[in-house]
């Protein structure tokens, strides 16, 4: 097991844990509205979030104080609950912890908590999200899902984990990368809503495996040199051969065991693996897109989810990835908002560019 | 129905990805009666066609003697839940 990526909140306890509910071009109107207070109110927001954005981007951590509550800005707390389901398979299953309760003896249950908070926090305090719709909804987690049970889900309003079996899988809270992988299929599904088959359902997977890993190097204060780009580690049991169950950084490479087989995922578009199962490969092609990723983290340095993590945001959410995107649709839409965050030309821009084209994929409309 | 002989189930997806599969042969089982009630029911609640499957939720196909049903998590019947349990823990 890693050591507890929840107990480092440094970076949590600098940055206001405030976000944008209004979007910005509503703000932009409010800014102008007749009534005095209101116009003030929403030109202070818009100032926040921009010297926010700007001192992030140049890599300082704001000092501001708290904005006062007015229009545009609330105090983004999350509202998680999670639930017992007593190794059954009713769901939610026993409430057991609510927002703000103290920890419970069951380090599941308190893992599943921190897990959606470290989560809720990415969203938050870096993408100015309030919870994964932008509109504060709750968070919910059942554990114990039923007895040796090997996975955990999203079944579209909630997130479950099993135990695992002891034998091959832990339980699937030990992971904070995988409780954030499962609640950023809720991110995906309020926002590109990609379909869950052959590309688009890959690129549902990576999205969540991107977003797992920046919650777990966010937490850790990792920067993209930093980070071991595993998905599960921890999970394993001890006498599992692998690392994790898959690797951002080196797809194929993550586990290769007599009971799990090999990790069957490829790195590049020319290894691209065509089945029926898994709903066309979801798990398994998501390695191009995982990879790609990575590159474009690793060649900008620093914290991952700020720049790279920040593109990917965009992208994800903003309004122009179709539902049954595929692969080249995806790369080409996050160089055009690349260019349209940071510019063309830029470190980002020729960054980007090199890592689609190092996975195979194109990143201009005419390639 | 002719005696049921063959009970096999397929489990793929997963936040792993890693797909199982496990057969049982009832035919010198002491319990067969019991996995032939089971299986039955199974069939009679099972899709021809796939359901539609939640992220990283496990989906199912089960072939009894040639008749194959589809299942997926969360939405599984306790006979269902049940089979596949049996099958992948007491099959080969």
């Amino acid at each position: 097991m890693n050591q507890s990526p929840f107990g480092t909140s440094s970076v949590d306890s600098r940055v206001p844990t405030l976000c944008t509910i209004v979007p910005p071009h509503v703000l932009d109107r409010l800014a102008s509205a007749e009534d005095a207070d209101i116009a003030q109110a929403a030109r202070r927001t818009l100032a926040r979030d921009a010297a926010l954005r700007a001192a992030r981007r140049a890599g300082v951590t704001p000092a501001l104080p708290p904005a006062p509550r007015s229009a545009g800005t609330a105090a983004a707390e999350p509202r998680r609950t999670v639930y017992d389901a007593e190794h059954r398979t009713a769901l939610p299953g026993t409430r057991v912890r609510g927002e703000g309760e103290p920890p419970l003896r069951d380090a599941t249950v308190n893992r599943a908590y921190a897990g959606l908070g470290a989560t809720h926090d990415l969203l938050c305090a870096v993408y100015g999200r309030d919870s994964i719709d932008g509109a504060g909804l709750p968070l919910n987690a059942t554990v114990h899902y039923d007895r040796d049970y090997d996975n955990a889900f999203w079944n579209g309003g909630q997130m479950v984990f099993g135990d695992g079996d002891g034998r091959i899988f832990l339980d699937f809270t030990l992971a904070l990368d995988v409780i954030a992988h499962e609640l950023a299929h809720g991110l995906t599904q309020y926002t590109a809503d990609l379909a869950y088959q052959g590309q688009s359902g890959a690129l549902n997977e990576s999205v969540s495996d991107v977003f797992g890993s920046l919650v777990k190097q966010r937490a850790l204060g990792q920067s993209a040199e930093q980070a071991d780009w595993l998905v599960g580690a921890g999970i394993l049991a001890p006498d599992v051969s692998g690392e994790g169950l898959r690797s951002l950084k080196a797809p194929g490479t993550a586990y290769d065991d007599p009971a799990l087989g090999k990790d069957p995922q490829p790195a590049r578009m020319a290894d691209y693996v065509r089945t029926s199962s898994d709903n066309g490969g979801v798990h398994i092609n998501s390695g191009i897109p995982n990879h790609a990723f990575y590159l474009f983290a690793t060649a900008l340095g620093g914290p991952a989810w700020e720049r790279a993590g920040q593109v990917w945001y965009d992208t994800l959410t903003g309004g122009e990835l179709a539902v049954d995107a595929e692969f080249a649709d995806f790369s080409r839409l996050t160089v055009k908002t690349a260019r349209a965050r940071f510019g063309p030309g830029g470190a980002e821009d020729e960054a980007l560019v090199k890592a689609w084209s190092t996975v195979g994929l194109p990143a201009e409309e005419d390639d | 129905m002719a005696p049921i002989m063959r009970i096999s189930v397929t489990r793929t997806g997963g936040f792993a990805g890693i797909e199982r599969q496990a057969e049982v042969d009832t035919t010198a089982r002491p319990d067969a009666d019991e996995w032939h009630a089971l299986a039955k029911a199974v069939l009679a609640e099972g899709t021809r066609m796939p359901p539609s499957v939640v992220p990283d939720g496990f989906s199912y196909t089960i072939a009894v003697d040639g008749h194959t049903v589809h299942c997926a998590d969360p939405a599984l019947t306790d006979a269902q839940r049940e089979l596949i349990t049996r099958v992948l823990n007491e099959g080969a």
